[in-house]
């Protein structure tokens, strides 16, 4: 039976769905033909026709394929922008209120687009290697449209064998999702608005940080299609310089997209802080690690002929973790000890087989040409560079195997069976190790600038390292005081680490100014990593929460013991609460679109003079969801040069739903229910804040603009109000005019109360007084946490610094390429 | 013997104490019943009971937040955790906690929750499609 449809535009979905296979299929012939061109181009039949022809295969497959992604881009985002809400993809990440730029970002919140973004990104650079790789071509081109064609098969989801392969973005909302409403032809009228972007990603870096992640994905592919392609062609060392600029770009851009990552995290998640050692950001920092590792060891090689295996190994290993960290996140596998995993979209074995067909493709080749690779038999000096870069390496490494065990006890539990649980406080665990790596390297970056290949002369070693260890000392003794971090020893010896590695390299960056310009994107990019660690490590070990509350209430001391510091304060509104030196006051809220910002004020007054020497307003904001009760919150930060102060609400009185006004609208719904009560001269009657006593009746009572005759009646009801220890006066008056009742009641907006004299019972002597008053004023609060990050712009700093580092060394060795040919 | 191979020996060493170490560090999942016999802190999963009342009243105390949880061997026991409640935490479909028992109360230092996100999964979605139908 089949339902003709209302309203859908398939033509979108359809064209798109087209592509991807066309996008699989040119990448798969893409491989096939570079293959052959790359085969053929070796063996005892070498022929430069057929070389040229399988070439031209390829290389219009090639273009093929970029021409699809291309469309399966502009098919998605079409849909997307047109809020074509058949379409899942549309429907679960969009929504009709959402500006432009979130339109974008929320084109890759999905996993399916995030793969598109990859698979667009190895494309651009594949013709890149098009266009400038000249006889590296062939070679590098087979391996990248291997992972382009995998890339490509994941965004497939048609079945096969009953399985279904990949996951695609064009699947309809009435095939994803089971509903009994699509079984209605015009279903699509009901469904007038999509799900919207998570709030979360609702900030101007999910827009920019996404797409920097993946080209840092993506452009890792590169040096490791280079380290096959040399031991495939047999031209072993010839591979290293192409390489080695990609790497530096691979580095920088994944390096780049990861702190941006972080910073997304410190500006718009309230788990308070940039880095949380969560499974997510680890499996972006391992192959990161390895790479900058690999790329230390390719410079050792191309300079001296040592490390060779390892700095092949180290490229090739850095792709396959980068597939491992897609597997991470995309499998679902992460389960509870990840905050923010993507949930499995049934493609596990799928994400297993890509990391597997490159982690058997580089071990094959190693293993084969094991025997014809230019490992030395000599030993390095110890005072020679290439010694020291490989230690460094190593221990790289190392800092890497500790994170990646770590992050990998759910993978090791889902092969054993096993059941471990990660430590219980995973930032300890970390630091534990983290820290000593770190130290380790630093000193590593600093000295083995100073360092020769081959051979140095130990005593002038010591004489041009010897200032800076000195000088370093005072300005740690300095840096330590200021910054307060002398409360662990290895905070000290990590300062002192990276001061000695800032100093040492400055020295090497200021003899570039003077001519020796080769070093100084190496000194830069080290001086930057120092400044990094520096930052990260007092603005981790001496972040401060000010927020700090010891009032707890009624849960017993023992509590209080056990969970000091408390780390959540309440605020009421226009009540000043004295926060470390700041005074803060909770100014109000206000809501625009879906989120509530609360104003809070933050003032530094001088205790002697009282004069205010800062004064500065906060914004956090919440987003109120009605109906699930509860609270999306976002923080806001105060930045300054040596300092932020940033603040986030925890907790805030939820909003009711908004009550709408309506024909009939009478003042008494601002009220409760009144009270009735019977009452005569000299009684007294209880309300909520006080009491009322009748004082008289006044039967000579007056209506504004009413004339009496002489048959009506109006009576007053003097009445006196005790109101929290005020007194006021009152008098409801009560009219009989022509033979109808009447009242006119009295307010008192100071105690919130209405009063109204509504009959007489002549027969039983009383009154009857009707007391409205006002539902209790709720006082409004939230409940803040701040906290006081002191020099984190020495980690952003650093970052910058490092990049502009990556971006020196790059055009160098480019250059150095060049020259080359 | 090469200085290199000497210092991969080293660094392979070190390696292997970082894996012990590791697995040295890391807890265990338990029950509250494993929770009473031990000192130490380890990982409880279970769901919400949503029955009982969850306990936070900012006013009171903005670092109290109290509740009843179901272990997987379907023991209940009162949770305590000392900050104030985590966002989402009503619509929890599973919940790891991070803690020890201090008398007959879990005091957990971290809460974990898998949420049915409005975002990621679909069955909470067709719900909401079914809620509009019901409006024409």
């Amino acid at each position: 039976m089949d339902i003709q449809f209302v309203g859908e535009n398939l033509l979108p979905g359809k064209l798109g769905q087209f592509f991807i296979i066309l996008s699989f299929c040119s990448a798969l012939l893409a491989t096939v033909c570079y293959y052959f061109a790359t085969v053929s181009s070796h063996g005892d039949s070498f022929q430069k026709q057929t070389v040229a022809g399988w070439q031209k295969i390829a290389r219009v497959a090639f273009s093929l394929n970029i021409l699809s992604v291309i469309g399966i881009g502009s098919c998605l985002f079409y849909i997307i922008y047109n809020h074509l809400f058949e379409y899942h993809y549309a429907w679960a990440h969009s929504s009709k209120t959402l500006p432009v730029y979130y339109i974008i970002s929320s084109f890759w919140e999905g996993q399916e687009g995030s793969f598109w973004l990859w698979t667009f990104w190895q494309g651009l650079l594949g013709i890149i290697i098009v266009l400038r790789g000249r006889t590296w071509e062939n070679s590098v081109m087979t391996t990248i449209m291997l992972s382009q064609a995998f890339i490509a098969s994941m965004l497939v989801g048609v079945e096969v064998l009953g399985e279904r392969i990949g996951s695609s973005p064009f699947i309809l909302l009435r095939d994803a999702v089971p509903g009994p409403i699509f079984a209605r032809p015009d279903y699509l009228t009901m469904i007038t608005d999509g799900n919207g972007l998570n709030p979360l990603l609702q900030n101007y870096w999910m827009v920019i940080h996404p797409p920097t992640l993946f080209l840092g994905f993506a452009s890792m592919v590169v040096p490791f299609a280079y380290a096959i392609a040399g031991l495939w062609e047999k031209r072993y060392s010839e591979w290293v310089k192409p390489a080695l600029p990609w790497s530096l770009f691979a580095v920088m851009i994944l390096g780049t997209g990861i702190i941006m990552g972080s910073f997304w995290a410190y500006e718009a998640l309230n788990f308070g802080g940039f880095w949380a050692w969560d499974p997510v950001e680890n499996a972006s920092i391992i192959p990161w690690l390895t790479l900058i590792a690999g790329v230390h060891v390719l410079v050792a090689y191309k300079n001296s002929g040592h490390s060779y295996f390892t700095a092949t190994f180290l490229v090739m290993i850095s792709f396959v973790l980068v597939l491992y960290a897609s597997f991470l996140t995309r499998s679902g596998i992460l389960g509870e000890t990840s905050v923010h995993a993507f949930t499995d979209l049934g493609m596990f074995w799928h994400l297993v087989s890509y990391i597997l067909v490159f982690l058997i493709l580089m071990v094959v080749f190693l293993v084969i040409r094991w025997k014809d690779m230019p490992i030395t038999k000599k030993d390095e000096e110890t005072y020679s560079r290439e010694f020291w870069l490989f230690i460094g390496a190593l221990v790289l490494s190392v800092a890497c195997i500790q994170i990646l065990a770590t992050t990998s006890v759910p993978v090791f539990n889902a092969v054993f069976g096993t059941e471990i649980a990660p430590p219980p406080n995973v930032i300890q665990h970390y630091n534990k190790w983290q820290v000593p790596f770190a130290v380790v390297v630093a000193f590593i970056s600093a000295f083995s600038q100073y360092l020769k290949y081959k051979r140095t002369d130990a005593k002038k070693f010591y004489i041009s390292i010897g200032v800076s260890l000195v000088l370093a000392v005072f300005i740690t003794a300095a840096a330590v005081y200021i910054t307060k971090v002398y409360t662990n020893f290895m905070y000290i010896i990590l300062t002192y680490a990276a001061v000695f590695s800032i100093l040492a390299n400055a020295k090497i960056l200021g003899d570039a100014f003077k001519g020796k310009w080769k070093l100084a994107g190496s000194a830069v990019a080290h001086i930057g990593f120092a400044f990094l660690l520096v930052g990260a490590l007092i603005a981790a070990a001496t972040n401060n929460v000010i927020s700090v509350n010891n009032t707890g209430i009624g849960f017993g001391d023992e509590f209080a013991k056990s969970n000091n510091p408390r780390e959540n304060i309440i605020l009421y509104q226009d009540e000043p609460v004295k926060m470390d030196r700041y005074t803060v006051t909770y100014k109000g809220d206000s809501t625009e679109g879906v989120n509530t910002y609360y104003k809070i004020n933050y003032r530094v007054i001088d205790t002697v003079s009282g004069e205010i020497k800062e004064n500065f307003d906060l914004y956090p904001n919440a987003q109120q969801n009605v109906k699930m009760r509860q609270i999306i919150a976002s923080p806001d930060t105060r930045h300054y040069l040596f300092h932020d102060i940033y603040t986030h609400v925890s907790s805030v009185p939820l909003k009711e739903e908004e009550h709408e006004d309506h024909e009939g609208h009478s003042d008494d719904e601002n009220y409760e229910k009144p009270v009735n009560h019977e009452v005569n001269v000299g009684d007294t009657v209880r309300f909520r804040e006080g009491f009322i006593t009748v004082k008289a009746i006044n039967r000579d009572a007056k209506v504004q603009n009413i004339p009496l005759s002489d048959q009506d009646i109006a009576i007053g009801m003097q009445l006196e109000v005790n109101s929290k220890g005020k007194t006021y006066e009152s008098e409801p008056v009560y009219l009989l005019k022509d033979g109808s009742k009447f009242d006119f009641g009295k307010k008192i907006d100071e105690a919130g109360l209405k009063l109204r004299f509504t009959n007489v019972f002549p027969d039983k002597d009383k009154l009857e007084l009707m007391v409205y008053q006002k539902p209790k004023v709720e006082r409004n609060w939230v409940v803040l946490k701040a906290i006081e990050f002191p020099y984190i712009n020495l980690f952003w700093g650093g970052t910058i610094i490092m990049v502009v580092g990556f971006i020196l060394s790059i055009f160098r060795r480019n250059k150095e390429l060049k020259q080359s040919r | 013997m090469k200085k290199s191979s000497i210092a991969g020996l080293i660094i392979i060493a070190i390696a292997i104490c970082v894996i012990i170490s590791t697995y040295a560090d890391s807890s265990t999942y338990g029950s509250f019943s494993d929770a009473r016999e031990t000192e130490s802190e380890l990982h409880v999963v279970g769901q919400l009971n949503k029955e009982k009342e969850l306990f936070y009243n900012p006013q009171q105390d903005a670092n109290y937040f109290a509740f009843y949880l179901k272990d997987n061997e379907g023991k209940e026991c009162k949770v305590v955790f000392g900050g104030s409640k985590p966002q989402d935490f009503e619509r929890s479909e599973q919940i790891v906690l991070t803690g020890k028992m201090v008398g007959n109360e879990f005091h957990a230092s971290k809460i974990l929750m898998k949420c049915p996100s409005k975002y990621t999964k679909d069955e909470v979605e067709v719900t909401e499609v079914s809620a509009t139908t019901a409006k024409i």
